[in-house]
Formats: structure tokens, C-alpha cells, sequence
């Protein structure tokens, strides 16, 4: 056992991979001990990331059709799918916190000046390759945050200068947003962005490790010390730093588990491009976006969706050249420290602004069997046939009406032998599974509910309310129908309209049979078995 | 042990603790189809007093099973048999020697095989060829006055 590790260390310069990097020198970080590990926890999170992103990929097919039902199947289906897919929603946000944490620490220390430049610039496209594994990485799902936030999004490349509308198109694939664009965000998001991100990360290790981390800053009015003789002093990386960024990365991963667990990563309804009443909102990291287009109306628009990111991205990139000289301590910098609180203060009040800015649209829960209901009704293409008000084909019944005087088991039944419990029906047998049909009929309920029917109104004003009472209009001398849907099915009403005797021998009420046509009776029957009260 | 040796403790012990909180979970994600149970899809096959009493029919129908997060159809049958209209028993349609569809010769009153000159009784059992057991049956349920079958073979 001995002697084969011997053998793996020999073929592999164990002892100079120990001397380089393990036991390298680290110059006494003091005070700022923990700012340190900032970076490693960083790295941890996006390790995180690649694991649970390969295990969700497994689940997940990148096309409309199935991208919202795959990624359901994994949050009820599969076994720890939803504390995965929390682990990997909260992960990015870890992230991008971690991140910018990161480079703040680096930032008040001035840790990017000569010769770290180069560090600091890659650092900061694997920033920017990390907002863009966000953007491509919420289109997925394709539920409806998804497909606004990206509508949005590229909406806003398109608002570039000139060449706007070419990255417009570019990102989405073609000219409307589609399986062209889920299938592109996917090779983003999967492919490219993430072996990107590797190789800046192998190239930003490398440059840390070739210029050394660097030595906190000398006391303000202190020249900075020797950088030779301040590693000298210092103490191996292992196990000393090593342990604090273990401690650090157990710390993230536990507060991750957390959030995963207490909150998870929701789904919201399916893509909806027809919906006119969400509340599109983007990830918080985005928000300070989101909140600076509304400070820049009109043909300004394009200032706060490309300028100014733009400007912000240069002065950053080119920081090491911008703030030169030797020293480091932040009080010794008061311009650049002013400037960057200024700026941070700026995006988070921003960020703070979106958060808080009130939802135009009311939030209307949905039900998720009516939401597969009508995915099967379009699957089937029932509308082929049945039309629900007035939408749809002819030849069937039309359903709001249909459904209403049915009850649940008549239509379950119905669904399963067509012909069987209506004969002579022309519907074809479905083959539904049990909790098919359960979404169906729900679906079919919702639709057949709400909404009033304007012939059936105008039926009950001109016939019924001398004698009936409805939401406080009309006359008392029956009873009152506001509530009538509660403890009636349509079926009833119905035979009771036509001919009330047969029903209850000492009815006052006249029959309708002769005076009303069929149509009339039957959506005035559905009307009223649609009068819940409220 | 110096502080030194404290910390190689600590931290490896750290590292396994990171490495099993991360492993556990995403093992069961991955190795979970193992042991996912397949749902049990009933299918509907009609009303009892259509299905003709002690003479075995073919029934034809569709199932419609979740594959993954989607549904798919499939065409399938099975032989029905009753002695008295009040108790079913449904056949696999294929042979238990090799999987051919065997048919029912209402002349001799058994079941044929036309690979390998397979016999089967009424009843389901061998009477004479090379299959290694009896006729697969499908569970099967009569609720209110509907037949009701599981097209799927019991792995014991």
C-alpha cells in the first residue's frame, strides 16, 4: 500500500506539488484573516454548482415542449430533485454574493495594483461570466419568470447602439423568442459559459499562486513592506489557511442547505406569452437594471440598459491603470474609496428600489390541476371538435355549457367510454389516465365557471327578475337566487325551469318549457347554477 | 499533537464532512431509479355482461403510460376469459415460450401457438410444446359492474 502512494507520488512530482502549493508561504494576514477566504468559498459554491447542474441535466430536456415538465417531474418526482435544484438556485446567488464580496475585499485593499493586474482583470470576467450563467440559467425552466425575464433581457440588448438589434436576434436565436432560444441559452449555459468559466478560473489560481496572495496593506502613511520579506515571515498555506477556508466553505455549504431546504427553488406556471397580468420580475442581482430603466424614459432608455453597464464594466476592467501608484491602505485612496462606496451605495439603492417596487398586477394563484388539464385539452386537441364560449370547433358541445350539467362522475365516466355513457356520441375513446381525467375535469370546471353569459343575463332580466332577486336587484316575491349554484347543478334547474310542478307539486313559478327556446333554458340553467354567492 | 498537526485533523475531517453531506444527496438523486416503483396504469376494458361467457376473446385497447414527464400511448391486448360472467382472467397475449401471439382455435378449444407448435388450455396451462410454464395472467378487478385490468407481468 505504501509503495504504490510512493509510485503515484514519483510519477506524479508529488514533493514539488507540495512545495508550490501547499507549502507555500502566505504573508500574515492579521486582522483581515477571514476576508481571505472569500475567493476559495467562491470556487467551493461553483464546484457545487457543476455537481448539482449535472445532476438536474440528467432530468432536464432543453425544448418548450417539455422544459416546464421536466423540471417538474424533477421537484415532485424524483427523490431530493427539489433540495438539488434548491442547492443550485441558491448556489448562484451564493455566488454572485461570495463574488462580489470578494472583490470588494480586494478592492479596499487594493490588491489588483502591480503586478496583480492581470488577476483582477480576470476575476472580473469570471464575474461577468457569472451573471451571464444567471441570465441563461433562469431562461430554462420555461415558466413564466423565465420566459419575461428573458423577453425582457433581450429586449435590452436590443436597445444597444447600432448593432442592438443584430445582438438582439443573435441571443434569441432568430427573430421571436422559441425553441431556438431555449436550445441556444441551454448550450450557454451547459457548455460554453461553464468551460469559460474553467479556464478563467485555472488562469486566475495560477496568477495567485505565481504572484502570491497579497500582504494586507501597510498602516495609512506607511510605506508598503517588502513583499519577499513579508511572505517570508508568513505561514505555509497548509494546513494554516487551508483550515479557515475549509471552515468558510463548511459555514456557505450549510447555509445553503438551509436555504434549499427552508425555501427551495420555486417553478412558477408555464410560459405564458399570451398572459397579461404577471408581474415580470429578474433576479435580484439584476434588479438595479431593472429599477434604472424607469429613471431614463424615452430615447435616454438606452443610457441605463447599455451605457451605463458598459461605462461601469470599463472602469473596472481597467482599475489597475486607472489607480496607480504604491499605496494600498484604503484612507490613503480617499478618491477611489469615495467613488466605489458611491457606486456600490448607487446599485444597491437601486437594487433596493426594484425590490421594493410594488407589483402593478395582482398575483393570482393558480391551480395546477387546471394548468395540466389544459395542457391535455391542447395535447388532445379537443378543440378540434368542442369550442368552450364560442372558441373552437363545432362539432361537439361547447363545454362551459356541457360541463356545468354534468357531474364530476358522469364526466369521469364520460372520459373513459365516450361512447358507452352517451350513445350515438361521435367523441372518440381517449385512453386517459385516471389523473388525466381528474386535471381535465378541473380544467373544464374553472372554464366552465365565471364569466356571464350575456344572452343568459338578458333571459333572466326579461323573465325572471319581477319575481327573483339577484345580487340585490329585483323584485322578492321568489326567493332569492344569488346563492342558487351552491345547493343546485344545473341539470335540476333546469328541469325545474321547464316545468316546475315536476319538481315541487306546490310551485308557484310558471313552466318555461313553452316560453323560452332551448338554447335560452339551458344557458339560463348554466347561469344560475353559476350563482355562488360571494 | 502541536497546532500543526490539529489543523490536518481539523481540516480533513472538514473535507469529509463536506464530501458525505454533498455525496449522500446527489447518490440518491443519481442511483434512484433503482428502486422507483413502476405506477400501476388500470386500464378499463368494458362493462362485465359484454364479455361473452366461457369463450375466450381478444380485447384490444390502448394504454396510455408516463414516460419520464411525459405520456405516451401504446396498442396492446390480452385474452379475457370467464366461466359464470362474475370472475375474469386476463392473458398475456404472447406466448410463454419465445413472446409470439398465439390465437384461440374455437374448434379444438385451445390455445395455438403458430412458432413452435405450442398448446395451451382454456385454462392457460401447457398442454403440450416447449413453453417452460403457464400462460401470464394480468391482475385483474370488477368494480361496478366494470372490468378493469393491469396489463403488466407480476416479477416475482
Amino acid at each position: 500500500m505504501l509503495s504504490l502512494w510512493k509510485w503515484f507520488q514519483e510519477r506524479l512530482g508529488w514533493t514539488s506539488i507540495q512545495q508550490t502549493l501547499l507549502e507555500r508561504k502566505i504573508p500574515k494576514p492579521g486582522r483581515w484573516a477571514w476576508a481571505y477566504t472569500l475567493g476559495s468559498a467562491t470556487l467551493v459554491v461553483f464546484l457545487i454548482q457543476v455537481l448539482t447542474g449535472m445532476l438536474l441535466g440528467m432530468n432536464y430536456s432543453p425544448s418548450p415542449d417539455h422544459a416546464y415538465d421536466s423540471i417538474r417531474y424533477i421537484m415532485t418526482q424524483v427523490p431530493l430533485g427539489g433540495f438539488l435544484r434548491g442547492l443550485h438556485k441558491w448556489g448562484a446567488t451564493a455566488m454572485i454574493v461570495l463574488m462580489l464580496l470578494h472583490l470588494m475585499r480586494v478592492y479596499v485593499m487594493a490588491s489588483y495594483k502591480r503586478p496583480r493586474e492581470l488577476t483582477w482583470i480576470v476575476g472580473i470576467f469570471l464575474l461577468l461570466a457569472s451573471f451571464g450563467l444567471g441570465f441563461t440559467g433562469y431562461l430554462l425552466p420555461w415558466d413564466q419568470k423565465a420566459y419575461w425575464a428573458t423577453a425582457v433581457g433581450t429586449n435590452i440588448a436590443a436597445q444597444a447602439p447600432f448593432l442592438g438589434e443584430w445582438i438582439a436576434k443573435v441571443l434569441k436565436g432568430g427573430e421571436e423568442m422559441g425553441a431556438l432560444t431555449l436550445s441556444r441559452f441551454y448550450a450557454f449555459h451547459v457548455l460554453i459559459l461553464p468551460t469559460f468559466l474553467a479556464l478563467l478560473i485555472g488562469g486566475h489560481l495560477f496568477l495567485v499562486i505565481y504572484h502570491g496572495i497579497s500582504a494586507p496593506p501597510s498602516p495609512k502613511g506607511q510605506p508598503e513592506g517588502d513583499y519577499k520579506k513579508l511572505k517570508e515571515e508568513g505561514k505555509s498555506f497548509y494546513p494554516h489557511s487551508v483550515f479557515k477556508d475549509m471552515v468558510m466553505a463548511v459555514l456557505v455549504i450549510g447555509v445553503l442547505f438551509f436555504l434549499s431546504i427552508h425555501f427551495g427553488a420555486d417553478l412558477e406556471d408555464p410560459a405564458d406569452p399570451t398572459d397579461s397580468t404577471y408581474n415580470p420580475r429578474p433576479e435580484w442581482y439584476f434588479l438595479f437594471l431593472f429599477q434604472a430603466l424607469k429613471l431614463f424614459p424615452g430615447s435616454l432608455e438606452a443610457v441605463a440598459a447599455v451605457v451605463l453597464p458598459t461605462v461601469l464594466i470599463l472602469v473596472l476592467i481597467l482599475l489597475p491603470f486607472l489607480d496607480r501608484g504604491e499605496k494600498r491602505h484604503p484612507l490613503a485612496r480617499p478618491f477611489w474609496m469615495a467613488g466605489g462606496m458611491l457606486a456600490f451605495g448607487f446599485i444597491a439603492y437601486l437594487s433596493y428600489q426594484g425590490w421594493k417596487s410594488p407589483l402593478v398586477n395582482p398575483t393570482i394563484e393558480k391551480n395546477p390541476f387546471v394548468l395540466e388539464g389544459q395542457r391535455i385539452y391542447s395535447q388532445l386537441h379537443c378543440a378540434h371538435c368542442h369550442s368552450i364560449r364560442g372558441e373552437g370547433g363545432g362539432v361537439g358541445p361547447d363545454l362551459a355549457i356541457a360541463v356545468s350539467k354534468r357531474s364530476d362522475e358522469w364526466l369521469a365516466n364520460h372520459f373513459r367510454k365516450p361512447r358507452e355513457v352517451s350513445p350515438g356520441s361521435l367523441m372518440p375513446e381517449l385512453h386517459l389516465l385516471e389523473d388525466e381525467i381528474q386535471s381535465l375535469i378541473a380544467y373544464l370546471r374553472e372554464k366552465s365557471g365565471g364569466g356571464i353569459p350575456l344572452q343568459a343575463m338578458k333571459v333572466f332580466e326579461e323573465n325572471c327578475r319581477s319575481c327573483h332577486r339577484l345580487h340585490g336587484k329585483g323584485e322578492e316575491v321568489g326567493p332569492d337566487l344569488s346563492q342558487v349554484g351552491n345547493y343546485r347543478k344545473a341539470e335540476w334547474i333546469l328541469r325545474y325551469l321547464r316545468d316546475p310542478r315536476s319538481v315541487n307539486p306546490e310551485a308557484a313559478m310558471p313552466g318555461f318549457e313553452t316560453l323560452l327556446t332551448k338554447e335560452d333554458l339551458e344557458g339560463l340553467a348554466h347561469f344560475l347554477a353559476n350563482q355562488r354567492g360571494q | 499533537m502541536d497546532r500543526r498537526d490539529f489543523l490536518h485533523l481539523s481540516t480533513s475531517g472538514l473535507g469529509l464532512l463536506i464530501g458525505a453531506s454533498l455525496f449522500a444527496p446527489a447518490a440518491a438523486y443519481f442511483l434512484s431509479p433503482a428502486w422507483k416503483k413502476k405506477p400501476e396504469d388500470w386500464i378499463f376494458l368494458g362493462d362485465i355482461h359484454k364479455i361473452p361467457v366461457d369463450r375466450p376473446t381478444k380485447v384490444e385497447f390502448v394504454q396510455r403510460h408516463k414516460d419520464g414527464w411525459t405520456t405516451i400511448e401504446e396498442k396492446k391486448s390480452a385474452w379475457v376469459i370467464s366461466k359464470d360472467g362474475k370472475a375474469f382472467t386476463v392473458f398475456d397475449p404472447r406466448c410463454t415460450h419465445l413472446g409470439c401471439p398465439y390465437r384461440w382455435d374455437e374448434g379444438r378449444g385451445e390455445f395455438l401457438c403458430p412458432c413452435h407448435n405450442a398448446v395451451f388450455s382454456k385454462e392457460g396451462e401447457v398442454l403440450s410444446g416447449p413453453p417452460p410454464r403457464p400462460l401470464d395472467r394480468y391482475a385483474v378487478k370488477v368494480e361496478a359492474g366494470k372490468l378493469w385490468v393491469l396489463p403488466a407481468l407480476k416479477k416475482d
